[in-house]
Protein backbone atom coordinates (compact mmCIF):
# COMPACT_ATOMS: atom_id res chain seq x y z
CA UNK A 1 0.00 0.00 0.00
CA UNK A 2 1.09 3.51 -0.79
CA UNK A 3 1.94 6.47 1.76
CA UNK A 4 0.61 8.87 -0.88
CA UNK A 5 -3.23 7.91 -0.57
CA UNK A 6 -3.20 7.51 3.56
CA UNK A 7 -6.95 8.25 3.09
CA UNK A 8 -7.34 5.23 0.56
CA UNK A 9 -4.95 3.10 3.36
CA UNK A 10 -7.63 4.32 5.64
CA UNK A 11 -10.83 3.20 3.96
CA UNK A 12 -9.43 -0.05 2.64
CA UNK A 13 -8.49 -0.93 6.23
CA UNK A 14 -11.86 -0.28 7.28
CA UNK A 15 -12.96 -2.15 4.59
CA UNK A 16 -12.93 -5.75 6.18
CA UNK A 17 -15.00 -6.97 8.96
CA UNK A 18 -12.49 -8.95 10.39
CA UNK A 19 -10.23 -5.69 10.97
CA UNK A 20 -13.59 -3.78 12.11
CA UNK A 21 -14.13 -6.52 14.60
CA UNK A 22 -10.58 -6.20 16.06
CA UNK A 23 -11.26 -2.28 16.07
CA UNK A 24 -14.25 -2.86 18.21
CA UNK A 25 -12.38 -5.16 20.34
CA UNK A 26 -10.12 -2.74 21.20
CA UNK A 27 -12.11 0.17 21.51
CA UNK A 28 -14.35 -1.65 23.69
CA UNK A 29 -11.02 -2.86 26.15
CA UNK A 30 -8.36 -0.67 25.90
CA UNK A 31 -5.71 -2.60 24.77
CA UNK A 32 -5.02 -6.39 23.97
CA UNK A 33 -3.01 -8.68 22.36
CA UNK A 34 -2.97 -10.71 18.98
CA UNK A 35 -3.40 -13.69 21.14
CA UNK A 36 -6.79 -12.55 23.23
CA UNK A 37 -7.69 -11.33 20.26
CA UNK A 38 -7.31 -14.80 18.17
CA UNK A 39 -9.93 -15.84 21.54
CA UNK A 40 -12.18 -13.34 20.59
CA UNK A 41 -12.65 -13.99 16.84
CA UNK A 42 -13.25 -16.41 14.56
CA UNK A 43 -9.78 -15.89 12.71
CA UNK A 44 -6.55 -17.94 13.07
CA UNK A 45 -3.36 -15.84 14.88
CA UNK A 46 -1.99 -15.31 11.95
CA UNK A 47 -4.80 -13.72 10.19
CA UNK A 48 -5.14 -11.70 13.65
CA UNK A 49 -1.39 -10.56 13.50
CA UNK A 50 -1.89 -9.28 9.28
CA UNK A 51 -5.10 -7.46 10.27
CA UNK A 52 -3.39 -5.83 12.63
CA UNK A 53 -0.41 -5.13 10.56
CA UNK A 54 -2.56 -3.63 8.27
CA UNK A 55 -4.54 -1.48 10.62
CA UNK A 56 -0.79 -0.26 12.08
CA UNK A 57 -0.25 0.63 8.19
CA UNK A 58 -3.25 2.82 7.97
CA UNK A 59 -2.21 4.57 11.33
CA UNK A 60 -5.16 3.19 13.04
CA UNK A 61 -3.89 1.15 15.70
CA UNK A 62 -0.21 1.08 17.67
CA UNK A 63 1.63 -1.36 19.23
CA UNK A 64 4.06 -0.71 22.04
CA UNK A 65 5.74 -4.08 23.82
CA UNK A 66 5.50 -4.85 27.39
CA UNK A 67 8.04 -7.66 28.32
CA UNK A 68 7.38 -10.48 26.26
CA UNK A 69 4.27 -9.17 24.99
CA UNK A 70 3.12 -6.86 22.49
CA UNK A 71 -0.07 -4.79 23.35
CA UNK A 72 -2.31 -2.84 20.40
CA UNK A 73 -4.69 0.15 20.81
CA UNK A 74 -6.60 2.61 18.58
CA UNK A 75 -3.81 5.58 18.01
CA UNK A 76 -6.41 8.37 18.37
CA UNK A 77 -8.22 7.41 21.62
CA UNK A 78 -6.73 8.53 24.64
CA UNK A 79 -4.42 10.80 23.29
CA UNK A 80 -5.61 13.70 25.24
CA UNK A 81 -3.89 11.88 28.35
CA UNK A 82 -0.60 11.15 26.29
CA UNK A 83 -0.41 14.96 26.66
CA UNK A 84 -2.07 15.49 29.62
CA UNK A 85 0.60 12.56 31.46
CA UNK A 86 3.29 14.24 29.46
CA UNK A 87 2.56 17.90 31.05
CA UNK A 88 1.93 15.79 34.78
CA UNK A 89 5.70 14.36 34.23
CA UNK A 90 7.38 18.16 33.36
CA UNK A 91 5.50 19.29 36.15
CA UNK A 92 7.11 16.68 38.59
CA UNK A 93 10.72 16.95 36.67
CA UNK A 94 10.15 20.90 37.56
CA UNK A 95 9.06 20.73 41.09
CA UNK A 96 12.50 18.06 41.57
CA UNK A 97 14.91 21.00 39.86
CA UNK A 98 13.88 23.45 42.70
CA UNK B 1 -12.19 2.79 27.31
CA UNK B 2 -8.91 4.70 27.87
CA UNK B 3 -5.98 3.40 30.06
CA UNK B 4 -2.53 4.52 30.77
CA UNK B 5 -0.08 3.25 33.13
CA UNK B 6 3.48 5.22 33.65
CA UNK B 7 6.10 5.38 35.88
CA UNK B 8 7.31 8.41 37.79
CA UNK B 9 10.61 8.62 39.76
CA UNK B 10 8.69 10.23 42.66
CA UNK B 11 7.62 8.94 46.34
CA UNK B 12 3.95 8.22 45.96
CA UNK B 13 2.67 11.59 48.49
CA UNK B 14 4.33 13.70 45.62
CA UNK B 15 2.28 12.14 43.17
CA UNK B 16 -0.98 12.34 44.62
CA UNK B 17 -0.32 16.11 45.97
CA UNK B 18 0.13 16.66 42.10
CA UNK B 19 -3.08 14.85 41.44
CA UNK B 20 -5.42 16.53 44.10
CA UNK B 21 -3.90 20.13 45.40
CA UNK B 22 -5.58 22.66 43.25
CA UNK B 23 -2.33 24.94 42.56
CA UNK B 24 -0.74 21.71 41.35
CA UNK B 25 -3.28 20.97 38.92
CA UNK B 26 -3.29 24.31 37.87
CA UNK B 27 0.54 23.72 36.68
CA UNK B 28 -0.24 20.62 34.36
CA UNK B 29 -3.84 20.15 34.15
CA UNK B 30 -5.98 23.18 33.37
CA UNK B 31 -5.55 26.92 34.13
CA UNK B 32 -7.93 27.37 36.80
CA UNK B 33 -9.04 24.56 39.43
CA UNK B 34 -11.01 23.96 42.39
CA UNK B 35 -11.31 20.78 44.07
CA UNK B 36 -13.39 19.58 47.00
CA UNK B 37 -11.75 16.37 48.15
CA UNK B 38 -14.44 14.06 48.78
CA UNK B 39 -16.49 11.78 47.96
CA UNK B 40 -19.48 14.00 46.56
CA UNK B 41 -17.60 16.73 46.51
CA UNK B 42 -17.29 18.99 43.38
CA UNK B 43 -14.65 20.20 41.19
CA UNK B 44 -14.42 22.48 38.46
CA UNK B 45 -11.50 22.87 35.71
CA UNK B 46 -11.12 25.89 33.76
CA UNK B 47 -8.67 26.54 30.31
CA UNK B 48 -7.33 29.43 28.98
CA UNK B 49 -9.35 28.59 25.64
CA UNK B 50 -12.42 29.22 27.44
CA UNK B 51 -13.29 25.68 28.30
CA UNK B 52 -14.76 24.47 31.17
CA UNK B 53 -15.37 21.19 32.99
CA UNK B 54 -17.45 19.73 36.04
CA UNK B 55 -17.03 16.77 38.07
CA UNK B 56 -17.69 15.07 41.23
CA UNK B 57 -15.49 13.61 43.16
CA UNK B 58 -16.79 9.94 43.67
CA UNK B 59 -13.57 7.71 45.75
CA UNK B 60 -10.57 9.28 47.78
CA UNK B 61 -8.47 7.05 49.23
CA UNK B 62 -5.10 8.86 50.03
CA UNK B 63 -2.01 8.19 47.79
CA UNK B 64 -4.10 5.10 46.74
CA UNK B 65 -6.93 5.95 44.05
CA UNK B 66 -8.91 9.13 43.20
CA UNK B 67 -11.74 8.90 41.13
CA UNK B 68 -14.15 11.67 39.67
CA UNK B 69 -17.02 11.20 37.38
CA UNK B 70 -17.35 14.26 34.71
CA UNK B 71 -20.64 16.23 34.81
CA UNK B 72 -20.91 15.66 31.03
CA UNK B 73 -19.95 12.25 30.25
CA UNK B 74 -17.55 9.63 31.51
CA UNK B 75 -15.30 8.55 34.56
CA UNK B 76 -11.63 8.75 35.29
CA UNK B 77 -9.73 6.80 38.33
CA UNK B 78 -6.17 7.20 39.14
CA UNK B 79 -4.62 4.38 41.15
CA UNK B 80 -1.26 4.52 42.43
CA UNK B 81 0.81 1.62 43.52
CA UNK B 82 4.88 0.94 44.57
CA UNK B 83 7.37 0.80 41.98
CA UNK B 84 10.99 -0.20 42.13
CA UNK B 85 11.75 3.07 40.19
CA UNK B 86 9.28 5.60 42.06
CA UNK B 87 5.23 5.56 41.74
CA UNK B 88 3.07 3.63 38.84
CA UNK B 89 0.19 5.84 37.80
CA UNK B 90 -2.47 4.13 36.21
CA UNK B 91 -5.37 5.97 34.43
CA UNK B 92 -8.89 4.27 33.36
CA UNK B 93 -11.05 6.71 31.42
CA UNK B 94 -14.51 5.30 30.72
CA UNK B 95 -17.68 7.19 28.89
CA UNK B 96 -20.59 5.01 27.79
CA UNK B 97 -21.58 6.82 24.70
CA UNK B 98 -17.93 7.15 22.70
CA UNK B 99 -18.49 5.58 19.43
CA UNK B 100 -16.12 3.38 17.49
CA UNK B 101 -17.13 5.54 14.32
CA UNK B 102 -16.12 9.07 16.11
CA UNK B 103 -13.05 7.78 17.22
CA UNK B 104 -12.40 6.47 13.81
CA UNK B 105 -13.30 9.63 12.63
CA UNK B 106 -10.53 11.53 14.35
CA UNK B 107 -8.21 8.60 13.58
CA UNK B 108 -8.36 9.06 10.03
CA UNK B 109 -8.46 12.92 9.66
CA UNK B 110 -5.01 12.57 11.77
CA UNK B 111 -3.40 10.18 9.58
CA UNK B 112 -4.55 12.29 6.89
CA UNK B 113 -3.50 15.47 8.24
CA UNK B 114 -0.77 13.85 10.33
Amino acid sequence: MSTADPLGQVFSALADPSRRHVMDYLAARGTATATELTGELPITRQAVAKHLATLAGAGLVSSERRGRETRYRLTVVGREWDDRLGALRDHLDRRKET
Amino acid sequence: MIRREIVFPVPREELWDALTEPERLEDWFANEVEVDLRPGGAASFRWSNGEERHATVTTVAPEERLAFAWDDEGEVEFTLSDDAEGTRLVVVETAPAWTTALDLQASALAHVHG
